[in-house]
């Protein structure tokens, strides 16, 4: 789909593009959000975004499964266009997971229910089969014991874990994260942080928006720096942490006290 | 002042026989303008423009006209000018209902709109329709929010019941009325009417907001 510049040796081929971004713009009246964004995700990997607030990786996140309408661009999903049409953004929605900030769990269901709604209204599943995945997803997470609290009764790193398990119960291909630890308290972010880890060690497309360093530098594969609604840099973490080649980088990195 | 208690209990049966309509009446209303409330407040919502227009324009003239006005017209007017000619019972039920809607409509319309805009999104992100995000996240959370206002609103529905008199619909008013006339005893007749009003509605909305608190974190998101 894109030419490479570097010439790859017979036989390796890098992995298939699940999602790609084409000029990306967004505007919301005089503000400029995204300003025309250029970006690959490949089978398998995990992507991250970051760069200072107000910069357009969550909305270009929420671009990615239409929660959000792009001024001009395309977002092509396994090789489709993002359609205006309802059922078929449906379609695609059920095939990308999202996690939210603020957990955004359903109150009135328990942290089982939350993880059945998806298989049962969008797939159809029975109750004893989306029960059964439930479940499995609830021990996955390390939650097993809560499956009859509701969100009301977990603490905030409990429910996002339970947020992950309801993302993963529609068997998702690509999973999009929107600042997941951004509202935790600092001692349960690292059990959310673990869930993901261990989501991407199992092979999972995940796109991060994050301001977790250390998770980008340890867990990414590709990252992706912005400011103003454009990428100013992007390459694997090495690249970013060690060696950044933009002054854009290194002034957000070292305004995050990050030292390498 | 000496008190006459025997109005009251020579005339017990009546009068309770009157409470039987009150609640009849009350309970009917309460479900008409439940269901309709609700419908006009969808309809506002996610109708078409030019219906969610004639809505608001009919719930704005139900709150700015007085129950009773909407009562009388009901009963003496609507016969003249359509042909339509109810009984006092239904005519009661029906303009209490009209009338009670209204308010309905205003309060599942606030309920449905302070859910969270991030719960729709979180149903859109697991690839659900509109119609089931609506079903299944908003409704149950927003019933959940709007019961404490749930309980004024059938406080309400049962008083208005009062002004049915006026058109002779046999309830616990117009019943004390006919009593207090016959045994020139107001004080012991109306005072047992208020204790009547005072039992039946004072638990509904205390137990309302118990349930509400009991229950208020299902709506918490």
């Amino acid at each position: 789909m894109t030419d490479t510049l570097v010439k790859l040796p017979q036989g390796f081929a890098l992995p298939e593009v699940v999602i790609e971004y084409r000029d990306v713009r967004k505007q919301y009246g005089e503000f400029v959000a995204l300003a025309g964004v250029n970006l690959e995700v490949r089978r398998g990997q995990v992507v991250c975004l970051i760069g200072p607030s107000g910069s357009g990786k969550s909305t270009l996140l929420r671009c990615t499964n239409g929660l959000e309408t792009m001024t001009s661009g395309e977002v092509y999903f396994d090789g489709m266009p993002l359609s205006k049409d309802p059922r078929k953004t449906r379609l695609i929605r059920q095939r990308m997971g999202m996690v939210f900030q603020n957990f955004e769990l359903f109150p009135h269901k328990t942290a089982l229910g939350n993880i059945m709604m998806g298989p049962m209204t969008v797939l159809g599943l029975s109750e004893e089969q989306a029960r059964t995945r439930a479940e499995a997803l609830l021990a996955k997470v390390g939650l097993s014991d809560k499956a009859g609290n509701y969100p009301a009764n977990l603490s905030g790193g409990q429910q996002q874990r339970v947020a992950i398990a309801r993302a993963l119960a529609m068997e998702p291909e690509v999973m999009l994260f929107d600042e997941p630890t951004s509202a935790l308290d600092p001692e349960t972010i690292g059990e959310v942080l673990n869930v993901m880890k261990r989501l991407a060690d199992d092979g999972m497309t995940m796109v991060v928006v994050t301001h977790e360093m250390t998770f980008a530098r340890r867990v990414a594969d590709h990252v992706v720096v912005f400011a103003n609604g454009q990428i100013v840099e992007q390459g694997p973490p090495e690249q970013i942490f060690d060696a950044p080649k933009t002054t854009r980088t290194r002034d957000f990195l070292s305004h995050l006290g990050w030292d390498g | 002042m000496e008190l006459n208690l025997s109005a009251v209990l020579d005339s017990w049966r009546f009068l309770l026989s009157g409470l039987g309509v009150t609640l009849l009446l009350a309970a009917g209303v309460t479900v008409l303008s439940l269901f309709s409330g609700t419908l006009l407040a969808l309809g506002r919502l996610y109708g078409p423009r030019w219906l969610s227009a004639v809505i608001v324009f009919y719930i704005d003239s139900m709150r700015a006209i007085p129950v009773l006005v909407v009562l009388v017209w009901v009963y003496f007017a609507l016969p003249i000018a359509t042909g339509l000619n109810l009984p006092p019972f239904w005519s009661a039920l029906l303009s209490l209902s009209a009338h009670l809607a209204a308010y309905v409509a205003e309060v599942v319309r606030a309920g449905i709109q302070s859910v969270r805009p991030g719960q729709v999104r979180a149903g859109m992100a697991l690839g659900m329709t509109r119609a089931q995000i609506l079903r299944k996240i908003v409704l149950p959370q927003a019933v959940v929010r709007m019961l404490p206002a749930f309980g004024s609103l059938l406080s309400l529905a049962v008083k208005d019941t009062a002004i049915a008199t006026v058109i002779a619909v046999p309830e616990l008013m117009r019943r004390a009325d006919a009593v207090a006339g016959q045994t020139y005893a107001p004080v012991e007749v109306f005072t047992t009417v208020m204790i009547l009003y005072f039992i039946v509605i004072f638990p509904l909305t205390r137990g309302i907001d118990m349930i509400y608190r009991r229950i208020s974190f299902l709506g918490r998101s």
